[in-house]
């Protein structure tokens, strides 16, 4: 039933790249995630779904360290994450991303450098390499025409691309984004999930990804993870039937209505 | 003729190049330092630290030190204790500076009032005095200064990314909070040494409206912070001169060009 074409996913011996055990995350001393467990082997491409509170963004932040747990273990790249070091090898796209203060004086080329400064280069300027780098970025998100002008002058699209594109520059091995196509018309989502996939396929990045988009999710991904207090992953293969996994995060309610015509349109662009 | 053979004739005697030296470093840090304290919403840290520094002024005139180094010490307490409040939870930003404020600013009253008055001296320090800058003075605001520019310069691209997103910054490891109080405590600095250039009153001027002038234009951030200090160094040096010529308060001047140079930009950016 399901169309999944992302090749990004398919490699043999895949390791894993974050593994997370019983995990809990309390905020306002309310339990927001309890008793997770799941791996994100690495090339996964995973869409996070969920009701609104369901505890999405909470659990990308405890991912990134960012949000203190109460219970539970997480390792990334093997190592517990707190005394984990290697955080060039992560990158983070928040969900108000793109709120920044539009008259912020910068250029797009300079907010993309800022995805080179890192506890490593601190106190030292950016070497040419680093800007080689930011150009290569700047490149691969199709950017490189707006790379002086200011990041206020940008369509909400642009904007996200610029994003992906600083997470992009400091060349990382895992993405997290959280909802990144938020207020963005329907056909510059589709060009931003393709662009996604094209990472996963060519570089092997992989990928979370807090969506509401079901259809991204089922047309685009390798897993999807239902969140609403419990966490389940789930891989998307042919014999996977959403409904039954989304049950378990929007409840007995739901429907879900799957039409693979929404998948071929995604892919008109291919 | 004569405004400009007045000029000439001022630039020949140490005083005014004193003034004149000691004010363009002044304009430079402020300019620089004020850029980062605007687009981190935090404009208002400047005047209240500037008002928690009278109390420091009264201190050393009280004890007969040299009121910057004092204002310097007290200042440093302030951005402290500010850091501490906001941290702790015992306060938000606009309370916490203004708890400082006025702790320091009453505390200078008390001690104008035990002491009986200074009178001159410490209206100096309220409205500016530059042309009155002596050697040892240009030394202190010399080396906090330029270490105050070095350090900047050093830690831009860190300051950056802590301004723009901070919680990025911290992810990539960039001490953080750590950053952020070297910053205020070089924004103390900043203030202290500019007290005897423009006054303890009008100091937020010289941090704000050259970055405010330069941000009208629409430019890059290095475009941004060059022309920004290119504004303060050019409304100091131009106050200076308009002063000496027209005999008119010095500080004044100087806020006003600064101002004449925001207004330009504005209606600039409103013509664009």
């Amino acid at each position: 039933m399901l169309n999944n074409v992302q090749s990004g996913t398919m490699k043999e011996d895949k390791s894993p790249v974050l593994e997370v055990s019983h995990l809990h995350v309390a905020r306002s001393n309310s339990l927001v995630i309890e008793d997770a467990n799941f791996t994100i082997q690495q090339g996964d491409y995973v869409g996070l779904v969920g009701p609104n509170g369901g505890g999405k963004t909470s659990l990308l932040l405890a991912l990134l360290n960012l949000l203190p747990r109460t219970k539970g273990t997480i390792r990334l790249f093997g190592q517990d994450i707190e005394s984990f070091s290697r955080w060039e090898k992560v990158a983070y796209v928040p969900q108000d991303a793109i709120s920044f203060d539009p008259h912020f004086p910068l250029s797009v080329r300079e907010l993309v450098a800022l995805g080179r400064v890192n506890r490593g280069n601190i106190g030292r300027a950016l070497k040419g390499g680093d800007w080689d780098a930011v150009d290569e970025s700047l490149d691969f998100m199709g950017l490189s025409d707006v790379a002086n002008r200011r990041i206020g002058q940008l369509s909400g699209g642009q904007k996200q691309r610029v994003f992906v594109a600083k997470a992009l520059v400091r060349k990382p091995e895992i993405i997290f984004l959280d909802e990144p196509v938020v207020g963005v018309d329907a056909r510059t989502q589709e060009k931003f999930y393709k662009k996604l996939s094209d990472l996963n396929v060519a570089k092997g990045i992989t990928i979370l990804l807090v969506t509401h988009d079901l259809t991204a999710v089922f047309c685009r991904m390798s897993k999807v993870m239902c969140i609403n207090r419990w966490a389940n992953l789930a891989e998307i293969t042919e014999g996977l039937e959403p409904e039954k996994v989304l049950r378990k995060a929007y409840g007995e309610h739901f429907h879900f209505v799957f039409h693979k015509h929404e998948c071929e349109r995604v892919f008109e662009d291919e | 003729m004569n405004e400009f053979n007045d000029i000439f004739r001022l630039l020949g005697f140490q005083f005014f190049q004193n003034a004149l030296l000691g004010g363009t470093i002044v304009a430079l840090a402020c300019a620089w330092v004020g850029l980062f304290l605007i687009l981190r919403k935090e404009a208002m840290i400047g005047d209240g630290i500037a008002h928690t520094a009278f109390g420091g002024i009264a201190l050393g005139l009280l004890l007969g030190i040299n009121p910057i180094l004092t204002a310097l010490l007290v200042s440093i307490l302030a951005v402290l204790g500010i850091s501490y409040m906001r941290r702790r939870g015992l306060a938000q930003s606009d309370s916490a500076i203004a708890v400082m404020m006025t702790i320091g600013f009453s505390t200078g009253l008390i001690i104008i009032s035990l002491a009986g008055g200074f009178n001159v001296e410490l209206f100096s320090f309220l409205f500016g005095s530059i042309l009155t800058i002596d050697q040892t003075d240009l030394i202190i605001v010399s080396i906090l200064g330029v270490s105050t520019i070095l350090i900047l310069g050093v830690f831009y691209k860190e300051l950056l990314s802590i301004t723009f997103d901070e919680e990025d910054a911290r992810l990539m490891g960039i001490p953080v909070r750590l950053l952020s109080l070297a910053f205020n405590l070089l924004v103390a600095i900043t203030i202290v040494l500019s007290i005897k250039v423009i006054g303890v009153i009008l100091v937020v001027a010289l941090l704000v409206l050259p970055g405010l002038a330069a941000l009208q234009l629409n430019l890059s951030f290095k475009g941004t912070t060059l022309v920004a200090i290119g504004f303060g160094v050019l409304s100091m040096i131009t106050g200076i001169l308009l002063s000496a010529i027209y005999d008119v308060a010095t500080s004044g001047v100087i806020v006003f060009t600064a101002a004449g140079f925001f207004l330009f930009t504005a209606i600039y950016r409103r013509l664009e």
